[in-house]
């Protein structure tokens, strides 16, 4: 039987998956062939919101420890301020590039719940190296927003930022709570 | 470059290829269940893990409710899910604690507390032996949470019922504001207020607090249960708020009104109206109707004072009129509500004055009647001018009265983490009406 966190950490990547592959087509494309038809630029941000109502189903099922419901909220919240900004972006209620800063502080405060929240090694095993390298490909990430916010011209910050959940869904479906890492296990892990 | 290229490759095969999986050492079950009531004494209590976990022999403690401590030194077994620790002495028609506390594979220390009961039924976690109780933390945190809803649940009364037409674009991103943030604001004080709540019976250290069980009390605990439902509630208002500042969708906001003012049923229904031996369908309506009017009564001269006074003239005269009338029905309903709620909660009339709970309702009383007395001055002497179309300095004494209902949320705050008086069940007679 897959454990409920599992089901839940691959639901989640794939979320991410169709939010890096949409963004991505847009950042291959450019925008003004991608929003050609009106309903593609509201997708994005779109799935953000909605992904972070779903997160917070998760989080009233992460009650097996302080920790976990805490981080999981701190992401449910950051998707849906980003979502809903975003959609304010698009539609026309905010016109400063700058409101990419906060698509990059919820990319900052994200990643840091992801490394707050595993408060083992990166070798202890293969969820605590995948929860380590998920928070700092996130924390990495907050650039991508940061550069659009000041160059909103250069395509490489829609690319980068696309690519980001490409890479953390692929990481998510790699996730197994309690697993060897390159075939080793930490001493502690195996008592 | 081709080095690069077979670490990358060996990177991914290793983290695709599947592997056993099991998930963060979480109690999946116990012997006796947590919160469970048992017809026979049991010889041990059990708990079981979903993985592999180490313990010491103190790792199990049962104790009964004066403290003493029933239990033997704890086991694991073979393979290394199941710990048993053997209990003896344990009496028919009382209730017992299990205090837990195990090492888990990935090196976490998972830590809990429940309780059971012989022959009677088990006490909710919260009132385990240990437990501190409420502390002043509760308090703040149920203020803080009331002040949000107020914040919600004010502002968009405020915009759907009092200022129906249109109004000065930024008034309206105010609106937008204040409501959107007050949402999420309600989600998060929520977590922290039922976070206080379960630590208090957990009775750990910060760094164990952090990976204690809280699923005795987010899912045997009608607090706990009220909690995730208006989690994921308050987060749909919050994205009915966005989507309706984004798309100016009047609808979405009724929506997000009425969406609250049904969660917020969830406070009455986990507190004492509903848990007490006398509490019945009525006494949990009426606590409903006085929060939900007080809220809209609280929030309400907040906007007045902060939101649209400050930034649009034009429409203080409306807003101060429609806030004047709809607040006549507020206080009745508050007035109504409360007094039934006193007298269900208070049968004689020296608790008023001899029990602690009695003295913090005189308490809020005194604080409401002055409020209220600011109120009617506001609906007695400046209404009339305002309609007469004059212009009086009202801002300051808004402001003031918005205080002193502020105050007196943390005096509704701290009376509903009271206890209050022993009283009688309901007799089988009314039992249609009662849980």
């Amino acid at each position: 039987m897959v454990p409920r966190p599992e089901i839940a950490h691959w639901l989640t990547g794939a979320v991410c998956l169709l939010l890096g592959l949409v963004l991505f087509s847009e950042a291959v494309v450019g925008s003004a062939v991608f929003r050609r038809r009106t309903w593609r630029a509201y997708l994005w941000p779109s799935i953000a919101l909605a992904g972070g109502v779903f997160l917070w189903v998760i989080v009233v099922f992460s009650t097996f420890s302080p920790m976990h419901l805490l981080a999981h909220a701190v992401w449910a919240q950051a998707a849906m301020v980003v979502g809903a900004v975003q959609l304010a972006v698009v539609r026309g209620k905010l016109a400063s590039p700058l409101w990419s800063l906060v698509t990059a502080g919820a990319l900052l405060a994200s990643g840091v719940a992801f490394l707050v929240h595993e408060q083992n090694p990166w070798l202890f095993s293969r969820s605590a190296f995948l929860h380590h390298a998920i928070g700092w490909v996130v924390v990495a990430a907050a650039v991508f927003p940061l550069g659009h916010a000041l160059r909103p011209e250069r395509v490489v910050w829609r690319a980068g930022f696309a690519l980001t959940f490409v890479v953390v869904a692929v990481l998510l479906f790699a996730d197994r709570d309690f697993a060897p890492i390159f075939g080793r296990l930490s001493d502690a892990a195996v008592r | 470059m081709r080095r690069p290229l077979l670490a990358g490759a060996a990177l991914a095969t290793a983290l695709v290829l599947p592997a056993s999986a099991s998930a963060h050492a979480t109690l999946v079950a116990a012997s006796p269940a947590t919160q469970s009531r048992v017809d026979r004494v049991p010889d041990a209590v059990r708990l079981h893990f979903n993985e592999p976990v180490t313990a010491t022999e103190g790792a199990i403690q049962v104790l009964a409710r004066d403290g003493t401590v029933v239990s033997g030194p704890s086991v694991v077994a073979v393979d290394g899910r199941v710990v048993t620790a053997p209990v003896r002495g344990l009496r028919d028609g009382a209730s017992y604690t299990v205090r837990w506390r195990v090492t888990g594979n990935d090196g976490h220390s998972p830590s809990g507390v429940f309780t059971f009961g012989v022959g009677v039924a088990a006490p909710p976690p919260t009132e385990a032996t240990g437990a501190r109780g409420t502390t002043w933390r509760d308090d703040v945190a149920r203020w803080a949470l009331f002040g949000a809803l107020a914040l919600l649940i004010g502002p968009l009364t405020m915009r759907l019922v009092v200022l129906r037409g249109g109004i000065p674009p930024a008034l309206e991103r105010r609106f937008h504001l204040v409501t959107t943030v007050a949402a999420f604001a309600v989600v998060d004080v929520g977590i922290v207020a039922f976070l206080v709540r379960a630590a208090n019976a957990l009775q750990l250290p910060f760094g164990d607090l952090l990976y204690g069980d809280l699923q005795p009390f987010a899912e045997k605990t009608r607090f706990g249960v009220a909690f995730l439902v208006m989690t994921v509630g308050f987060a749909l208002v919050a994205a009915l708020l966005s989507l309706a500042w984004v798309f100016d969708r009047t609808d979405l906001r009724r929506a997000a009104l009425g969406l609250s003012i049904v969660l917020a049923a969830g406070l009455p229904l986990s507190g004492h109206q509903a848990t007490e031996p006398n509490a019945t369908v009525a006494s949990e309506l009426a606590d409903w109707v006085h929060l939900v009017a007080a809220c809209v009564w609280v929030g309400g001269l907040v906007t007045l004072a902060l939101l649209v006074w400050p930034s649009a003239p034009t429409v203080r005269r409306a807003a101060f009129l429609g806030f004047s009338r709809l607040a006549v029905w507020l206080v009745a309903a508050m007035v109504l509500a409360g007094g039934y709620l006193a007298l269900v909660r208070l049968p004689e009339l020296s608790d008023l004055w001899s029990t602690d709970y009695g003295r913090l309702l005189l308490l809020k009383l005194s604080i409401a009647s002055l409020a209220l007395g600011w109120g009617g001055v506001h609906h007695l002497v400046v209404r009339p001018r305002l309609e007469a179309g004059g212009a009086p300095r009202v801002r300051p004494s808004l402001v003031g009265e918005a205080s002193v209902a502020a105050a007196v949320l943390l005096a509704a705050a701290a009376l509903t983490n009271a206890k209050p008086p022993q009283v009688e069940p309901v007799p089988p007679a009314a039992a249609s009406s009662t849980r």
